[in-house]
């Protein structure tokens, strides 16, 4: 049975991931099968959002992770012989992604961020960005089926629809897994999650200490939005939390307003930025390539620019 | 004692990528370097023989040019040096990579203990290597390390996840994949770099290699991202910053 | 002929690249600004054997070739000149000497120590009335028993300051005039020897500048280097090597200017389109990368000679004066490029044009430079 068959850790990736799918199966003709590892409740919310079917994933042991699904996914996968597989690009599921092309031999497309057909609707050409952000690679899979790691938000969920049904099946319990967990250590979250935020204050080398962040914050307060930072204030400066690090190695975000104080924009970090809709920076070097790519700049010291915007912004509400 | 392999690849530095006027790369004159987070996976085992002695052997798949990563490599302190050669390895993608380390690893280096990689190439970015590698080998993968340590005959390793981090063991033989996190990579001295060519290499020919599988990924097309934006500028007067604001506002971008 | 660098010396320049980058740039307008070593950064550099590139392993060097230390400087120097040029005087010419003329027991003692980077090496020959004119120095060394006693003035030491062991020229016979000169190792803290204060220069301000007094200071007889007489001989090698070194910083200083112009012309927007393609600015730039690199052929194949142990002091010469003039001549531009930006201070290439104008003047001036060339070529 061919068709398109998705996975995701989560239910929100997975319903970016059903967005594609049921565009592909439209295209096609085919149907989409949806892997839910744990929670089978789910299984008819999957459904109602474009899955044709839900492959059952069992619950783990205690000491198992996500990985632990790979021979059962596997198994199903050689008997359904899906024509595409997509899995949402986290952390797991990369490597599952991975292992899983490996033991079906076939080809996979990491961190795909667009995906169509050919004209001629046979060959899925998938793009990626490649070389630190400075290329995109478009490429084409050869065997069966075709792979493609997805990263979370880079397509929007899909809308339930009413009335739709599906068949929902049990696949068997995964073996005990050579890789044991022994710790889980669950992220406190010391802010909100911004990459549901609509405007984000990003931070960058500009700031000369870590208590001059209250300049961002009180931006981001103003304009109701969340602070992220680029990759040397988090994991050289320790300054803000990891996943606050926007960019090719950290998160993507696509806010209506970035604003960018003390942003170089080395192609790592813009790589992250690249889906908001309106970019702003503020720089005091006006060669900064931050201004390249950015709608609207401010040539200044964010130290006298953030101040002064603060004031405009609460003289004008 | 372990015997570490730590993989690396030789990359073109990104750095030295222009790009044309009509949006297609130029790679006319480009520098090589060791793949960023590659740097990461030497330095960790190369630390790990530190602690717990034994020996470090750094692999790559490359082009004959690569020597100069391979000297590159070695001046980083691992023992010695296996370079899989051939002036066909310019365009493999990640399960051809994948097969041939594989293939090494199995019929030349008996007992490894552990394979370090890097979680990504700073070219590609495919992140597929490892997690394929350890398939091949049939041996425990733990992704996306920021912590590993070598406990008896287990390693041990926090692994960052969605929600955190795991703390995970597993058997060894084992493949772990870096994070840059993990270590700041050292900037060899001249001496490092002087001795690096008197380190044994162990040079591996096409030939020597089982049958090289087709490429299951095709590259169709590469070409310089772009961002097209209004590139507007301001300055910092009041009128200047009112105009800005202004300006997010007619966006509706903000209210 | 083969214009291609060995893999290591390819490899030994991003390393100092990448640790001019990590280190050097950040603190590199600080410490023009305040004139100040950073003696932090030269233990970070004496960790990497970048103190000791040309020295042998036996004497704790690296053991690298002059070509490959040339390279390094110019690298170091593209950050910051001041840095590129304390290193050059320091293993280029000091450590050098010791090594080309010290007997066993000098060797271990100062050679090591100052190839380890444990402390820095000084040149001490130029005089407040002997500069090009170096016969009309007035230092004097008497023996007196076993040691030599020298009384002077000295001046434009560069690590005066900063130093560990200085080599100080003095006359022994003047009489004996070109063969009355002799040079001693003499380590700081040595009674009679004093450092003055640093000066306050206008450009290469973080390289430590100061005079050297000698009051009735005694050395012994076993830091005499080499024979007594053979001091200006000595000299004259030691010049060969610093102006090949200057020759590299002057690279790295053209280089710099080069990045920045490039950088910033392609970025600076007038009359709707980048600077650079206003002809008036690319002729500047073109006429800067072809300058640089024939201030670098010039540079390497003077090193290259030193290092088939030719001849080389001619070339040093030839390399030292082209490379340095081309590097003011081109900071200068490299200003007028950034217009108002390029002259305020923070810019980089306003440090880059003040520290280039000390290469034409240093280790022989460039009417010395024309001097010693014409002598070469019309002899």
């Amino acid at each position: 049975m061919a068709g398109i068959w998705i996975f995701a850790e989560k239910r929100e990736q997975a319903l970016e991931l059903l967005n594609i799918g049921r565009r592909l199966a439209a295209k096609t003709g085919t149907a989409v099968s949806a892997l839910l590892p744990g929670n089978p409740d789910a299984a008819r919310d999957y459904i109602a959002h474009g899955a044709d079917e839900v492959l059952l994933l069992p619950p783990l042991a205690a000491d198992q992770s996500c990985e632990a699904y790979l021979p059962v996914i596997v198994e199903e996968a050689k008997t359904a012989d899906p024509d595409v597989f997509l899995c949402a690009a986290t952390p797991r599921g990369k490597e599952l992604a991975a292992r899983i092309a490996a033991r079906l031999e076939t080809g996979l497309c990491s961190s795909c961020i667009a995906l169509n057909y050919d004209e001629g609707g046979k060959n899925l050409e998938m793009e990626r960005i490649a070389y630190g952000g400075a290329a995109i690679q478009k490429v084409t899979c050869l065997t069966r089926p075709v792979m493609a790691t997805i990263p979370p938000r880079t397509f929007e969920p899909v809308t339930a629809e009413a009335g739709r049904e599906g068949h929902i099946r049990k696949l068997p319990a995964p073996p005990p897994s050579r890789v044991r967990v022994l710790e889980r250590k669950v992220r406190t979250r010391e802010t909100r999650d911004i990459t549901e935020a609509k405007v984000v204050i990003a931070v960058g080398r500009g700031f000369e200490k870590p208590e001059d962040l209250a300049l961002a914050r009180q931006l981001a307060d103003a304009l109701g939005g969340e602070i992220g930072c680029t990759r040397p204030i988090s994991e050289e400066n320790h300054w803000l939390p990891q996943e606050l690090c926007i960019g090719l190695s950290g998160i993507q975000i696509k806010p209506d307003l970035y604003l960018g104080l003390g942003v170089s924009g080395q192609i790592q970090h813009v790589t992250g930025i690249r889906n908001a809709k309106v970019i702003a920076a503020v720089n005091k070097d006006e060669n900064a390539p931050i201004f390249g790519v950015a709608d609207f700049g401010i040539v200044g010291d964010l130290y006298d620019a953030a101040p002064k915007l603060l004031q405009e912004l609460k003289r004008g509400s | 004692m372990p015997t570490i392999i730590a993989c690396f690849k030789w990359v073109i530095d990104e750095a030295y990528i222009r790009r044309g006027f009509s949006g297609d790369l130029d790679f006319s004159s480009v520098d090589y370097k060791i793949s960023d987070y590659d740097r990461n996976a030497i330095e960790e085992a190369v630390r790990l023989k530190g602690s717990h002695g034994g020996s470090v052997i750094a692999m790559t798949v490359g082009t004959p040019e690569a020597t100069k990563g391979v000297k590159d490599a070695l001046s980083r302190g691992p023992d010695q040096a296996c370079f899989i050669a051939d002036a066909d390895f310019n365009k493999l993608e990640p399960s051809q990579t994948a097969a041939i380390l594989a293939d090494v690893i199995r019929s030349r280096i008996v007992n490894y203990d552990l394979i370090l990689c890097g979680e990504g190439s700073s070219d590609l970015y495919a992140q597929q290597v490892g997690a394929r590698l350890a398939e091949h080998l049939e041996i425990p993968c733990i992704s996306f390390v920021q912590k590993v340590d070598i406990d008896g005959g287990q390693v041990v390793a926090e692994r960052r996840v969605e929600e955190g981090i795991e703390i995970v063991a597993a058997p060894l033989p084992a493949l772990v994949t870096v994070l840059p996190e993990i270590n700041v990579p050292r900037i060899p001295g001249v001496k490092d770099t002087l001795t690096a060519s008197k380190k044994p290499v162990m040079t591996i020919r096409k030939g020597d290699l089982a049958p090289l599988g087709g490429a299951r990924l095709q590259t169709v097309g590469m070409t310089a991202a772009r961002m097209d934006r209004i590139c507007e500028k301001f300055g910092t007067e009041a009128a200047e910053i009112t105009r800005f604001v202004d300006a997010l506002r007619k966006k509706a971008v903000i209210s | 002929m083969d214009f291609k660098l060995t893999e290591e010396q390819e490899l030994i320049r991003k390393n100092m690249r990448e640790f001019a980058e990590k280190y050097v740039d950040p603190i590199a307008v600080e410490i023009d600004e305040n004139s100040r070593h950073p003696a932090e950064l030269f233990q970070k550099l004496a960790e990497g054997d970048w103190l000791g590139m040309p020295i042998p392993v036996e004497y704790g060097g690296a053991g690298a070739d002059y070509l490959t230390h040339v390279i390094a400087v110019e690298e170091l120097s593209r950050s910051c000149a001041s840095t590129g040029f304390t290193v050059s005087i320091h293993v280029g010419i000091a450590a050098m000497l010791i090594l080309l003329f010290g007997n066993e027991q000098q060797k271990q003692k100062y050679l090591i120590p100052l190839a380890k980077g444990q402390n820095l090496g000084a040149f001490v020959l130029t005089e407040p009335g002997a500069g090009t004119d170096i016969m009309a120095a007035t230092t004097t060394a008497v023996l007196d028993g076993n040691d030599y006693v020298l009384n002077g003035t000295k001046t434009f030491t560069s690590n005066g300051p900063t130093g560990g062991t200085y080599l100080v020229f003095a006359w022994t016979d003047k009489a004996a005039g070109r063969k009355g000169m002799s040079a001693f190792i003499i380590p700081r803290d040595t009674p009679g020897m004093k450092a003055g204060e640093h000066f306050n220069k206008m450009g290469l301000r973080s390289s430590q500048t100061s005079e050297m007094v000698f009051k009735d200071c005694r050395t012994p007889r076993e830091n005499l280097l080499g024979k007594e007489g053979a001091g200006l001989a000595m000299a004259m090698t030691g010049f060969d090597h610093g102006r090949t070194g200057i020759a590299a910083q002057s690279v790295g200083i053209l280089q710099a200017a080069l990045d920045e112009s490039i950088r910033y012309s392609k970025e600076r927007v007038q009359f709707g389109a980048p600077i650079a393609r206003q002809q008036a600015i690319s002729w500047m730039i073109a006429d800067m990368a072809t300058d640089l690199a024939a201030a670098r052929f010039l540079t390497y194949h003077a090193a290259w000679l030193k290092d088939q142990q030719q001849p080389f002091s001619k070339e040093a010469s030839m390399a030292k004066l082209f490379a340095s003039e081309a590097a003011m001549r081109h900071t200068i531009k490299a200003v007028q490029i950034q217009g108002g930006y390029g002259y305020c201070k923070g810019a980089k290439v306003e440090r880059l044009m003040r520290d280039a104008k000390i290469t034409e003047i240093y280790e022989g001036t460039s009417e010395a430079q024309r001097m010693i060339i014409s002598g070469n070529v019309l002899r």
